[in-house]
């Protein structure tokens, strides 16, 4: 009792210490800073309401069409007696699936906000990089979408940074990732050569929405994860308050943080798969005898 | 006028070799080089001329067969292979090994052995790189990479790349500190400008926050491999494979006795005989139709079921051995 109660007491405190620092601060630059301070929130404001708008669940990506190897995991790995729960290979899978997309598609992400000139590059290495068609037709199916979302919804939007609106630091850049953007949409429509692959293409898009590098990343993560445990659920493999606990816990987040942290210098050159079975069960996706993914 | 030594060329570095293969005109293709360096070793025997030649008019008269073998029958900590193949026009060489190349101990994690091989393929020259699989040993680090440039669509390429987890008689299971394994092909369009056709990169290490040991991410499986299949020499191998990963049974299917009674031809009993095996070796596998490329991938329980899958597909299919003679499976024997 008497622990709880200091402690409760020193959180007062510093409660009461950060109130006047803030205080003390905030009257120290009045005049001078009060645009400046107002600035800063509505671009912080404007990243995370980018944020909010790719992270929702209703983002027409068509994301809920895969299980990302899911469903052939599961066929591979029929449980011994019949009836036994599958929620602990689900747990496998989960950690090799983060970990395969961390390897093999986080670089890309990565390549294409840093580098919005290279996508055309870019999408072509990670075709080349795709071995199988199954996740290959996923990756551009979303890909494609994504675009799609990108002419139809945010160009109006986000398209039109060489008007006079203060984008922060990311203003040249953000420039150079629009006409980057645009002509890679323009060029999808006449050439054979480009996929639209969604990694790069993520990359890219957040790079336009002014979201901050770590955070696409951390989100390109989060959303894979979210789309596995969503099929997981319509898998029967557990339900959809188990669902939120998996999303919730802070080992995911814990695993998602370190993943941006371990792929964050590594180039595109060096993606590659990090659990090669993973291949052969999205590969043999197409030889199930059912199906409710595509992938 | 140029003069040819009969001897092989010293080359200056150590762990480095290079191979050209050329066509004296009008029609004879000829190993204009072979050097190669200490810890490298490469033998050249007499080419062959395919057994079938005559018959199909396409093909040149002589195969070449080298071995690239390394003193001691491994990579020892710390050493460098660096290999350069070059094919003219209208050449084939087959390109093997001797047993399965080990990979012995480091002292130290930093220390990474590495081969490294860049091939150039012109204008209808066909490669078959079937090596013996790579056999890591416990506390490993090595670093392959294979590059092959091809000219163009006419360039032929069969390669396998394999590795195993170990010495499994002495327990070893994916014991290594770090393998990385890495195939590309290239190409180049007439102005100049490079092109990625496929890359295809295995990493294994201790990256990607699995929590979980190497052996454990390979769901008991103790070797994976890659046949990246290309061109018109192997076109025939590499409609085989597409077809029998279509004629796969459907996992999770059921036999509702209404399929087994038909009368089954010497083809389909082959099928049959062949699948039953990949069941009994645990073998699993997918075939991919890509970028102008057939890419498979394979694993199984045991070293055996691959070797086992790799001859039976290439034997029944019959175009490598009909174009490189049945030495160029030596290593699947």
């Amino acid at each position: 009792m008497t622990t709880s109660d200091d402690q409760q007491s020193l959180q007062d405190e510093i409660l009461d210490l950060e109130r006047r620092l803030h205080d003390a601060k905030s009257r120290l630059k009045k005049e001078p800073s009060a645009t400046a301070t107002a600035s800063t929130t509505s671009t912080d404001n404007a990243a995370l309401h980018a944020l909010l708008l790719l992270a929702d669940s209703a983002l027409p990506l068509g994301s809920f069409a895969f299980s990302s190897g899911l469903e052939s995991y599961l066929a591979h790995h029929k449980p011994s007696p019949p009836s036994a729960s599958q929620l602990p290979s689900f747990h496998i899978f989960l950690r090799l699936s983060l970990s395969t997309l961390a390897s093999t598609a986080l670089p890309y992400v990565l390549a294409g906000y840093r580098n919005p000139d290279d996508i055309e590059t870019l999408d072509n290495d990670f075709d080349a990089s795709t071995p199988c068609t199954v996740a290959r037709r996923a990756s551009i199916a979303q890909g494609r979408a994504l675009l799609t979302v990108w002419e139809r919804s945010y160009k109006t939007q986000y398209g039109a940074t060489t008007s006079s609106t203060s984008r922060g630091s990311a203003e040249t850049g953000g420039n150079i990732a629009v006409e980057a953007l645009s002509s890679f949409s323009a060029a999808l429509r006449k050439s054979d050569l480009i996929n639209a692959h969604l990694a790069p293409l993520w990359g890219l898009v957040t790079c336009v929405l002014d979201v901050p590098l770590r955070d696409s990343a951390y989100l390109f993560l989060f959303s894979h994860a979210r789309t596995v445990v969503s099929a997981a659920v319509r898998a029967s493999v557990m339900g959809p308050y188990q669902a939120q606990a998996v999303l919730a816990s802070t080992e995911l987040q814990d695993r998602l943080r370190g993943l941006v942290e371990e792929g964050w210098e590594r180039n595109v050159e060096d993606a590659g798969q990090s659990v090669p079975v993973m291949d052969l069960w999205i590969g043999r996706h197409e030889k199930l005898y059912s199906r409710i993914f595509n992938s | 006028m140029s003069f040819i030594s009969p001897f092989a060329a010293s080359t200056v570095k150590a762990g480095y070799g290079s191979i050209e293969l050329a066509v004296l005109p009008p029609d004879t293709p000829v190993l204009r080089n072979v050097s190669y360096q200490y810890p490298l070793k490469l033998v050249a025997p007499d080419p062959q001329p395919p057994p079938k030649y005559g018959t199909d008019s396409g093909a040149p008269p002589l195969v070449h067969t080298v071995f690239l073998l390394t003193y001691g029958g491994g990579i020892v900590a710390g050493d460098a292979i660096n290999l350069s193949v070059s094919l003219e026009g209208r050449t084939r060489l087959a390109l093997l090994t001797q047993g399965s190349t080990k990979i012995f101990k480091t002292p130290d994690l930093a220390l990474v052995s590495k081969q490294h091989m860049v091939v150039h393929l012109a204008a209808g020259a066909g490669l078959i790189y079937l090596p013996d699989p790579v056999q890591p040993f416990a506390q490993t680090a090595f670093s392959q990479s294979q590059i092959y440039q091809v000219e163009n669509d006419q360039s032929s390429l069969c390669a396998c790349d394999w590795v195993t987890s170990g010495r499994s008689a002495r327990g070893e299971n994916w014991d290594i500190y770090q393998y990385k394994s890495r195939n590309e092909v290239w190409t180049s369009d007439p102005a100049g400008k490079k092109r990625l056709l496929l890359r295809d990169n295995l990493i294994l290490d201790k990256h990607g926050m699995t929590g979980m040991l190497l052996s454990e991410r390979m769901d008991a499986y103790s070797v994976f491999g890659t046949l990246i299949i290309r061109g018109p020499v192997f076109s025939g191998l590499a409609r085989y494979f597409m077809d029998e990963f279509e004629a796969l049974p459907r996992i999770g299917g059921r036999d509702w006795g209404d399929s087994g009674e038909m009368e089954t031809s010497l083809k389909e009993q082959r099928r049959k005989d062949r699948q039953s095996r990949e069941k009994a070796d645990g073998l699993i596998w997918s075939a991919a139709n890509v970028r102008g490329f057939v890419l498979v991938k394979f694993a199984s329980r045991e070293i055996e079921g691959s070797r086992n899958f790799l001859r039976d597909m290439i034997k029944e299919e019959g175009s490598v051995e009909a174009s490189f003679g049945e030495r160029a499976l030596l290593c699947l024997k």
